[in-house]
């Protein structure tokens, strides 16, 4: 080290103490402590009755099922634990990196109108995601969400436990073009499956934008303004849950206590996001859900047969399109540091949205990226201006 | 409807334990400037990515600083001994240092990100800021 840089190191430890010597209060993280409680509703679709002649296992189970219909109730949640803050060697780059929290805890009702007892399907399970934003193009998201899948009908044990991850990178080309690359294990379509994320985005993420991020979503969308967002979107959603044999659906096997459930459907609607304070926002969707799907089987059975797939189901339905309804309210707390016209920090907190905690495909949109807005039209009185003036201007 | 139910107490219970406005609209000034900024300014894609996170953490230092100094007074009671007014002296002092400090340290790195000449618009603009916000204010 020259006795030149042995100073400049001086100097800058010394402008670092001054400031660091107030011992004040600072934001650590970027993120807000996240809270979202998310509704989902869709219409109960009743089974055409078979012919006698056309008697079939499949159909044996319809009737003794009826209809199908779902309500999901989501509580998810993340919030940073660590964040880690740094300038490259010449202090121009300033990358950061993110841990966060993640949890969620699902309950899933199948509505089966000729099943006595309503089943309630319970998913949940704590996560842990990082984001390490480069501070120059590229944002890596690695995210790893564990869970537990349980039937609570009756008090009978049954459950799995499982686990979703992504590992994903994203490219900022231009403020206005962005593409991702990764992979992700998931159960949104109905098992797990092993898919590639391929994710393009135009338009800015404080403007209009259209984004295809497959598998999660593809969505046009349009900020009305800074308290306003609205989009058009199709997007899978879907799981796989335990659920218990006391209906005897599985009635050739009736020993099997418990056995899995899993659906998916592609939803297809519009959606508003609206902020109702700082603090708080909403958020309601709806429009039309198809491709859904059903099934059933039992893991257990499968594999007492090497010469079978595991998920050789003993039941499969397919149902016609029909309407669904979503909502949902975020609560958002804490003290962050600031990230106006952070390009790349609108990209981690996109990334970290498209991909919500838990393996659900639903959850808070991007009401945390600010929307630019002039001078002229906000409100401001006196408070709001105090820090501009200085005692010393004349 | 159960859950429905639910959630409307949940935002009822959330809504009271909302934080106080003027908290709120303090972080409205830094957007406001943030957007005039961007908007008279011309800076390439490079050095956008590389500005805005320095300009924010310098903000955000800024603001602590304010926050700190004003918090203080505000807890000053008029009764204060010498001592505890000796303390916001020295206080003042060393807020004015470390903001001399920070301007300094800021300028070298924004000056490499962005250049002389676009650094001294910005300190241009930012004294425009100001006046367009007062005017604003002063029209309401």
């Amino acid at each position: 080290m020259t006795i030149g840089t042995f100073l400049l190191f001086q100097v800058e430890l010394k402008a670092q103490s001054a400031f660091d010597s107030l011992n004040l209060k600072k934001a650590k993280h970027y993120f807000k402590t996240t809270i979202f409680l998310d509704s989902y509703t869709k219409a109960n679709q009743k089974f055409p009755k078979q012919k006698a002649s056309k008697i079939s296992n499949d159909s044996i189970i319809d009737r003794r099922l009826g209809s199908f219909g779902l309500k999901q109730f989501n509580l998810g949640f993340y919030t940073p634990i660590y964040t880690r803050t740094y300038y490259n060697h010449d202090s121009t780059v300033y990358s950061n990196t993110h841990y966060l929290l993640t949890g969620n805890f699902v309950s899933v009702q199948p509505s089966f109108d000729s099943v006595n007892k309503p089943h309630t399907l319970l998913k949940y399970g704590l996560g842990f995601r990082i984001i390490q934003n480069s501070g120059k193009k590229g944002v890596w998201f690695i995210d790893l969400q564990p869970f537990t899948t349980t039937d609570v009908t009756t008090s009978t044990p049954n459950g799995y436990f499982r686990m979703a991850n992504s590992f994903i990178y994203s490219h900022n080309f231009s403020s206005t073009f962005n593409m991702r690359f990764g992979i992700t294990k998931s159960f949104m379509w109905g098992n797990r499956y092993y898919l590639p994320y391929l994710g393009l985005r135009w338009g800015k993420l404080d403007g209009i934008n259209f984004s295809i991020q497959i598998p999660k979503n593809i969505s046009l969308n349009i900020p009305i303004s800074d308290k306003i967002r609205f989009s058009v979107f199709t997007k899978p959603q879907g799981g796989m849950y335990s659920f218990l044999n006391n209906d005897s659906l599985y009635y050739f096997h009736p020993e099997v206590t418990s056995f899995n459930f899993t659906h998916y459907e592609i939803l297809g609607g519009i959606r508003l996001d609206f902020v109702l304070n700082k603090n708080f926002s909403g958020y309601i969707d709806a429009g039309t859900s198809t491709r859904s799907n059903i099934t059933f089987y039992s893991l257990e059975k499968n594999n007492k047969r090497p010469d079978i797939p595991y998920k050789v189901y003993f039941y499969e339905k397919n149902l016609s399109p029909t309407g669904f309804l979503n909502f949902g309210v975020v609560w958002r707390f804490g003290k962050t540091k600031s990230y106006f016209n952070d390009k790349n920090m609108y990209d981690v907190f996109d990334i970290n949205n498209v991909n919500s905690p838990g393996d659900v495909n639903s959850g808070p949109g991007n009401i945390e990226i600010p929307i630019k807005k002039s001078i002229k039209q906000s409100k401001l009185n006196l408070v709001d201006i105090q820090d501009l003036i200085d005692i010393n201007d004349q | 409807m159960k859950a429905l139910k639910n959630i409307i107490i949940l935002l009822t219970i959330l809504l009271w334990l909302a934080p106080s406005k003027s908290m709120a609209q303090r972080d409205k000034i830094d957007e406001l400037r943030a957007s005039f900024i961007a908007k008279n300014i011309e800076f390439s894609s490079a050095e956008s990515e590389k500005f805005w996170p320095i300009y924010n953490e310098l903000q955000d230092k800024r603001k602590a600083l304010k926050k700190n100094m004003r918090q203080s007074l505000k807890n000053l009671s008029p009764t204060a001994s010498d001592k505890e007014a000796e303390e916001i002296i020295t206080l003042e002092n060393k807020s004015a240092a470390a903001d001399a400090e920070l301007t300094k340290t800021y300028n070298d790195k924004l000056k490499i990100v962005i250049g002389a000449k676009k650094l001294a618009k910005l300190k241009v603009l930012e004294e425009e800021f100001k006046l367009e916000v007062l005017k604003a204010a002063k029209e309401k």
